[in-house]
């Protein structure tokens, strides 16, 4: 019985430090087994959609069983650290290797099921709070069960107890490697004062403001995809080297201010800060892009699921629409008559009908030769700025559509250019060249979907013979006809929209040619279904991340706090006040803590212009949301954030005291 | 007038529970006059870490005064204690309490900068102390890079270099080797010679025997007293071996 007591006294003793690490222990055992379960359960099947659902939350799974990993590993390394002295005083005092192992084996084990049992009941009753708030997320009305999943029990810990059984082996080892006397300075050696990485630095600067520049001078959502990888990386590697290097120079430049340098508001401030961004330049910079990321990924999905009723009014700027690329005057009648019976019968009107031929291809614009290039396939130009969505429209049916008497001459063209100022006066498209009789400022269509997303342009042109005649030069394959297009909304009672719009679409698709049809509420669900899941995620991400971050600078300040105790005693023995040394703590201690947080808000303003082009790919074109749920996030969370400097900081001073 | 006068200074330590009560000093009375060089001795246990602690304002008496140039130290307020040891008195510990953020230089200006001097001020001041201690050539190197007998004269001048009352040195010969102790003890009668006043606290008889007037603690009162007179270091070892003899075989005073 003497190693477990031992390995229980240890425990309680080394409390401050313990207690945090079962803190992480129970919370990532808990959030792996709520995610483990909820993606596990059966109910969820019964949805429409659940596919998509259910890979995101596989995905979660993953990633929090990975980050879980990482996370613990990361943590027990700093209580090692914080015990190394302990260890050495055990082996001195007549200990061996043998007799330590097994203390520290049964402190794994004691610790390893208290987090274990915590964890899983804990985690049982918040998934069922968890459940309930995901199927409000998805707006899915039937009561489900949730049960406790036993694979996920099982999962969860057989996932665990492999994470614990590593650390320990990791601890045994570094114990197994060290001699006593070393574990008992525990690395107290005098350190050098790092260098000036002058190179560094200066890649950093450059890297992130390379970064910066791309992020905003994107313009085109498409091509915001790939640059805002780019961007991304870039940042990334800048914020690392500036943390690391840049610091450092900026805090050496000011000692070798003297006049700066020596007050004592400073003098302490910055010598002890070089050692400070010297040890944990990396750290902070994890933390940096955590919080960066975090703050993005809810301020994104929140957004997004907050806009959802706007991003589906913009991908389906009506209630119907159908695609027919059977053009024959037949076809179009029989799709015609469809609409017509359909609505009549359930006593629904027809407003905002747009219904007209058209050829519609993918071009580059090139301003120079004033000249359209049309492609042949599909988003090869798409990173291009010059990339327009070219439309072209027989002036009959422009007429017909929108109640005009327009004549136009042989080679004549009307312009609808609503993305770009038109001035010449003539058009060019490949070989083809038209006159522009008159540019028109209405608007013509609908606002269509990929208009958010790409610039496009229009062009009402004599008759359908050249439409066509470009279409088989220019048009890929299955896409080189005219098309036909009917957009409209209906008016009246919603249940009977529905049924017209249902009943519509299955009579188009049987009894007409080549046609295809949807409307808004059919997809409703899925939307749902997709969207609410990645709030979900980005939540559940987002607040695993985040309680990473605070754990991580705790321990960071925790484990300083012992490291400065001993340099802080000697300044008040050569005079320096209670009043000062707090004030030096707090200065640096609040420097440490919202540098990364500063960068990382930094950060997320220079990202926000190429994000809501992002958000606009997913159809959310709505700005002011999504700035308003990057405020709300970012306050949120500095506010959490501040919360753990002021109990940090409580804490710091206690030991430095 | 004296410089510093501990007049029936008694301290006694409660446990932390309350329990037993431990009587670190039980009476203790003593002045020092200005350019004085005074060592004061005792076994371990003899309450002189107390008495240096008190003396340095860095703990309180339980009863009597310690009066520095006739200021008594108990009605110096919290707030201005830092400033006031500052002002006052110098330190020099056995462990050297040097930051080892700082190099050399930075460690011996940071009571000067902690007082709000400007720069060139101390740099002013620093010169003439660091010739006198020899460790010019060391000014820019860190407390790591340097011996234990260079760290501790960095200490002395870091005492040295606010001009202090009193500079109060607790066991300075501690953790150096014999030839770093020696040339310690050479400076410390160097800068008494030029006028800077030196209470010290000690149990090794070498270091006691550079001093002018040598007290002995024992159960925490001053048991002896001990002059220089024209003695040299030798007699004044021998005289002092020969007290610590007569004090550890329990002789009554």
């Amino acid at each position: 019985m003497f190693y477990p007591k031992l390995a229980l006294t240890n425990i309680k003793k080394n409390g401050k430090t313990y207690i945090p690490y079962l803190l992480t222990c129970v919370l990532t055992v808990m959030m792996f087994y709520v995610m483990n379960a909820i993606s596990r359960n059966t109910g969820l099947d019964q949805m429409e959609g659940a596919e998509a659902l259910k890979a995101i939350l596989t995905w979660t799974v993953v990633i929090t069983g990975i980050f879980s990993a990482v996370f613990l590993f990361y943590t027990n390394s700093f209580l090692v650290k914080q015990r190394k002295k302990e260890f050495g005083l055990y082996q001195v005092l007549g200990m061996d290797k043998g007799n330590l192992a097994k203390m520290m084996t049964w402190e794994t084990m004691i610790t390893s099921a208290m987090s274990l049992c915590v964890g899983l009941i804990l985690g049982t009753l918040l998934g069922k709070l968890m459940f309930l708030i995901l199927l409000k997320i998805l707006h899915f009305e039937v009561p489900m069960k949730f049960a406790v999943e036993p694979k996920a029990l099982a999962a969860t810990v057989i996932l665990f107890l492999a994470i614990f059984f590593v650390t320990l082996l990791f601890n045994l080892l570094q114990v197994q490697t060290a001699n006593p006397v070393e574990l008992l300075h525990g690395g107290h050696q005098g350190e050098k004062e790092p260098k000036t990485k002058w190179f560094l630095a200066l890649v950093g600067a450059v890297t992130l403001g390379i970064g910066y520049y791309i992020a905003q001078t994107t313009e085109s959502p498409i091509a915001a995809i790939g640059k805002f990888f780019i961007a991304v990386i870039l940042v990334i590697i800048g914020t690392y080297c500036l943390f690391t290097a840049g610091s450092i120079a900026i805090l050496k430049g000011l000692k070798k201010n003297k006049k700066f340098y020596y007050q004592s508001r400073h003098f302490t401030s910055v010598s002890g800060m070089i050692y400070r961004m010297k040890q944990n330049a990396v750290g902070l910079a994890n933390i940096c892009i955590m919080s960066t990321v975090v703050l993005v990924l809810i301020s994104v999905t929140v957004s997004l699921y907050a806009g959802m009723e706007d991003a589906m009014e913009t991908r389906f700027p009506t209630d119907f629409s159908v695609i027919s690329y059977d053009t024959s005057p037949a076809n179009i009648e029989k799709e015609n008559q469809i609409v017509e019976e359909e609505s009549k019968k359930a006593g629904v009107q027809i407003e905002n009908r747009s219904n007209y031929r058209s050829g519609v291809f993918t071009a580059t614009y090139q301003e120079k030769e004033n000249r359209f290039l049309l492609e042949k396939g599909v988003g090869s130009a798409y990173e291009n700025e010059g990339f327009r969505s070219l439309e072209l429209i027989p002036l009959s049916d422009y007429n017909k559509m929108k109640q005009k008497n327009e004549t136009l001459e042989e080679n004549q063209a009307l312009v609808y250019a609503p993305d770009d100022e038109w001035n010449s006066d003539t058009i060019q498209i490949e070989e083809f060249s038209f006159h522009v009789k008159k540019v028109i400022k209405e608007e013509i269509l609908p606002n269509d979907e990929i208009g958010n997303i790409v610039k496009s342009i229009l062009l009402v042109v004599p008759d359908e013979q050249t439409i066509i005649e470009m279409k088989k030069l220019y048009g890929y394959e299955g896409a080189d006809r005219l098309s036909y297009g009917d957009h409209f909304d209906l008016a009246g009672d919603e249940k009977a929209k529905e049924a017209a719009m249902a009943a519509m679409k299955q009579r188009i698709t049987e009894e007409t040619a080549e046609s295809s049809s949807e409307y808004k509420s059919e997809y409703r669900e899925a939307f749902y279904m997709l969207y609410g899941g990645l709030l979900f995620l980005g939540i559940f991400v987002g607040a695993l991340f985040l309680m990473a971050t605070v754990l991580i600078i705790y321990y960071k300040q925790i484990s300083e706090g012992y490291d400065d105790r001993n340099r802080y005693q000697i300044m008040q023995k050569v005079g320096m006040s209670k009043k000062e040394v707090r004030r030096s703590i707090k200065s640096q201690i609040l420097m440490v803590f919202f540098l990364p947080l500063m960068v990382a808000i930094l950060h997320v303003a220079f990202a926000f212009k190429t994000v809501t082009k992002l958000l606009a790919v997913l159809n959310l074109t709505n700005v002011h949301l999504f700035f308003l749920c990057t405020v709300g996030t970012v306050l949120v969370f500095a506010v959490f954030y501040a919360g753990v400097f002021w109990i940090t900081s409580k804490e710091y001073y206690r030991i430095v005291q | 007038m004296s410089l510093l006068d501990v007049k029936n200074v008694k301290k006694i330590y409660t446990t932390r529970f309350g329990g037993s009560q431990v009587q670190a000093l039980r009476d203790v009375t003593f002045s020092v006059e200005p350019r004085e060089y005074v060592a004061i001795m005792g076994e371990s246990g003899s309450g002189k870490t107390t008495l240096l602690n008190i003396l340095a304002s860095l703990d309180k008496p339980t009863g009597g005064k310690v009066y520095l140039k006739g200021r008594d130290l108990s009605t110096i307020r919290d707030r201005e204690m830092a400033a006031f040891r500052r002002q006052n008195l110098g330190f020099v510990f056995q462990d050297f309490n040097l930051l080892d953020t700082f190099s050399l230089e930075d460690n011996i200006y940071l009571p000067l900068v902690l007082a709000g001097k400007k720069h060139e001020e101390m740099s002013k001041k620093l010169m003439p102390i660091a010739e006198t201690l020899g460790i010019t050539a060391l000014l820019k190197k860190f407390p790591y890079e340097v011996s234990g007998g260079q760290k501790q004269r960095t200490a002395v001048a870091r005492a040295l270099i606010t001009s202090p009352q009193l500079i109060l040195a607790d066991e300075p010969t501690g953790a150096l080797d014999s030839r770093a102790s020696d040339d310690l003890l050479e400076l410390f009668t160097k800068i008494n010679q030029e006028g800077q006043t030196i209470l010290m606290v000690t149990h090794s008889v070498k270091a006691a025997s550079h001093a002018k007037r040598v007290l002995f603690i024992k159960d925490g009162e001053v048991f002896h007293q001990l002059y220089r007179g024209n003695m040299t270091n030798e007699e004044m070892y021998q005289r002092i071996a020969e007290t610590l003899t007569v004090l550890s075989t329990g002789g009554d005073r």
